[in-house]
């Protein structure tokens, strides 16, 4: 863990306990040098304490954290001037403007002389330099919170949950901005709870649950170990098809929009289903085969969903 | 520590409060209102004017010249008491504290007196008061003053021991004047200690200050923003007070360097001692109420308001434990008293106290989360 590491961050048994609490129960992971790595798991998992204590923001209860080749818990001051963080729920000075935040933020590395501008521009709010900080929407905030993550050109970012709570235009407008950093080379670990956010950003996935990393690898590597079929969804289908599909053997979920789900192994099951259904002169207005997704991956391992509104993916088991 | 970080925080905080125009308008005000307010109670004791009700029984010319004597005394305003009354019952219905009632007689008992040189001939004046009121034992000690001496003029003998009055100051001072020290001190103990703690747990609240710990700013460098940030204010607002009081009671203070070094070693004092409360209060509204039950206290023993004097033994020595006492005692060694000897040994003091409780402001403050 000393001289000029391969690895960027690297996790040894990680623990963190509150009382009786074990909020993060020995993990381990490594982030290679300009990989961009996502905690991906549902709220109280364990995700944002685990960065908490890589950034520097907690102490661990036991384990190891090396990051850039130092100690987290020894070699604070030398750390925080390497990495970028935008802490969870970020908030920043109400009345003073984007521009004066980030300067300000830039003044607090002595010494660096940050292009203020080239942020503002990164990150889309040029037009809003002078707008201050409480006028500013959900997605101009976290974009803020992002530019001031870079302020000091880190050679690591860490965001956590860079997109909560945002509408999905906003989510978009910030996962554009995150696209921008990984082509740039910077080493990011990311938490979110969305799929989406971490198949379309991430180059390797930790799915963590209950404070314990339960599967890791690349998004395709993940679905493919662990989501090895198809889904087969009918749209707007009938009440016949249904019981048709039940009749071959086939276990369908219809969900409140009369569109039906089924899980396939095989690719000739796709034709098996259609033909039967088409014999039976039952109507479906449009049909998508597709491989299951990070969210079906974590629901095949854990049992729940990571979060509320996803139980029409029973269908894909 | 690096001076560029320090001032970065003081533009961010004083920017802040400058925009946030209700902050702003309250922080002014609030000294204004103080001085005015305490002032028009306190320059009253200058000229302090009960109001004393008479009943007069006897209804003669030397009754009458007694009552018309005790209103020109310049220390009561006098309402007469119709002699038909119930005294007692007319207290209980108008509210009045003390009526003194001049019995029948008292003529021909002062005429025997000073004629006949009676001295077995008396007259018996009485106190009707009601106990309640705390300023009844002050109107009945100065009645007794002034009925002490007619009755010395009375017995037309020279006063054996007689008083004068030498005052250590060449100048004479009214009691507004040794008031504003007192209010200077304790309005920059509160802006101090009130600001920093409900500042910092609200940054905390909303976190600012998780953020801030991903940074390389240092806990000092933070707590000492905060001391310039409140200085700053406390220069303004002293500035505002002393202004006010002098446009308003024609206060003439003596202002020399002294004045800002006690404003820094109260801002020093009380922003360590709000950076630790933070430690320990997690929520914005607990923070006000931990600053109250410190403020409050001290505001009240410290000498402020009232001289330590008044107070029972012990709390006069709790008074003495306390910062602001010396705060108090400095700022009118200087600016009333031009003792700079006496300055000096306050400063020593308050200077040791904020030391120490900025050290403590430091270390107790915790950027770091869950540890």
């Amino acid at each position: 863990m000393t001289g000029k590491p391969e690895y960027a961050i690297e996790v040894e048994k990680l623990t963190k306990r509150y009382g009786d609490l074990l909020a993060v129960n020995e993990i381990s992971f490594n982030v290679k040098k300009g990989e961009v790595f996502a905690l991906l798991g549902p709220n109280g998992a364990g995700k944002s304490t685990s960065v908490e204590i890589i950034d520097t923001i907690r102490t661990p209860t036991s384990g190891k954290v090396s990051l850039l080749g130092m100690d987290v818990t020894r070699n604070k001051l030398d750390i925080v001037r390497r990495i970028g963080v935008l802490p969870q729920n970020f908030s920043s000075f109400d009345r003073i403007t984007v521009k004066e935040t980030l300067q300000y933020y830039s003044r607090l590395y002595c010494g660096l002389h940050a292009d203020i501008d080239a942020l503002m521009e990164l990150v889309n709010l040029t037009d809003k330099s002078e707008d201050q900080y409480k006028n500013l929407s959900g997605g101009l905030r976290q974009r803020l919170g992002i530019a001031l993550a870079l302020v000091n050109d880190p050679e690591v970012v860490f965001l956590d949950e860079p997109t909560t709570g945002l509408d999905p235009r906003a989510r978009h407008e910030v996962w554009q901005v995150l696209q921008g950093l990984k082509s740039q080379g910077k080493t990011v670990l990311l938490t979110t709870h969305y799929m989406e956010e971490a198949e379309l950003l991430a180059d390797t996935v930790a799915i963590i649950s209950k404070g314990q990393i339960i599967a890791m690898g690349s998004p395709s590597e993940l679905i493919e170990d662990n989501a090895n079929y198809q889904v087969l969804t009918l749209l707007c289908a009938d009440g016949n098809a249904f019981e048709i599909i039940r009749g071959l053997g086939f276990e369908p979920v219809a969900d409140q929009h009369r569109n039906i789900r089924i899980r396939v192994d095989r690719a000739q099951d796709v034709l098996l289903i259609l033909s039967a259904i088409k014999d039976a002169g039952a109507l479906y207005s449009g049909l998508d085969v597709r491989k299951p997704n990070l969210e079906e991956v974590f629901l095949k391992l854990t049992g729940e969903a990571l979060h509320d509104g996803t139980v029409g993916h029973k269908g894909a088991q | 520590m690096r001076p560029r970080v320090v001032a970065a925080n003081l533009y961010v905080k004083l920017i802040s409060v400058y925009r946030e125009k209700t902050t702003m308008f309250f922080t002014l005000a609030f000294p204004i209102i103080l001085i005015l307010l305490f002032g028009a109670i306190f320059m009253s004791q200058d000229n302090v004017n009960f109001h004393l009700c008479v009943q007069d029984l006897d209804q003669s010319k030397s009754s009458r010249e007694s009552v018309e004597a005790l209103g020109q005394s310049g220390k009561f305003k006098i309402t007469g008491v119709d002699p038909a009354v119930d005294a007692t019952k007319y207290l209980r219905e108008t509210k009045a504290t003390l009526v003194l009632v001049i019995p029948k007689g008292f003529e021909r008992s002062l005429m025997r007196r000073k004629f006949f040189q009676d001295y077995g001939e008396s007259a018996t004046l009485t106190y009707i008061y009601d106990p309640s009121s705390s300023s009844v034992p002050t109107k009945m000690a100065i009645l007794s003053g002034v009925i002490a001496g007619a009755n010395q003029e009375i017995s037309g003998i020279p006063p054996f021991i007689k008083t004068v009055e030498k005052s250590i100051l060449t100048k004479k001072y009214r009691f507004i004047e040794y008031f504003i020290p007192g209010i200077v001190a304790m309005s920059v103990m509160t802006l101090s200690l009130f600001g920093t703690a409900n500042l910092n747990t609200e940054l905390r609240q909303k976190g600012i200050i998780r953020k801030l710990s991903t940074t390389p700013i240092t806990r000092t460098e933070w707590i000492l923003s905060d001391v310039l940030y409140y200085f700053t204010l406390a220069l303004v607002t002293t500035t505002i007070m002393l202004l006010v009081s002098w446009a308003v009671f024609r206060t003439n203070l003596h202002l020399n360097a002294w004045l800002p070094a006690f404003l820094l070693l109260d801002v020093f004092s009380f922003v360590g001692i709000g950076m630790t409360l933070t430690r320990f209060v997690r929520e914005s509204q607990s923070a006000a109420a931990a600053a109250n039950a410190i403020s409050f206290p001290m505001m009240f023993l410290s000498g402020s308001f009232f001289p330590i004097e008044l107070m029972p033994g012990f709390l006069q020595t709790l008074a003495k434990t306390l910062p602001l006492y010396y705060v108090n005692e400095g700022l009118r060694a200087a600016m009333i008293f031009e003792d700079n000897v006496a300055a000096r040994h306050d400063a020593a003091i308050i200077g040791v106290f904020a030391a120490v409780v900025f050290i403590l402001g430091i270390v107790a403050t915790k950027w770091e989360e869950g540890q």
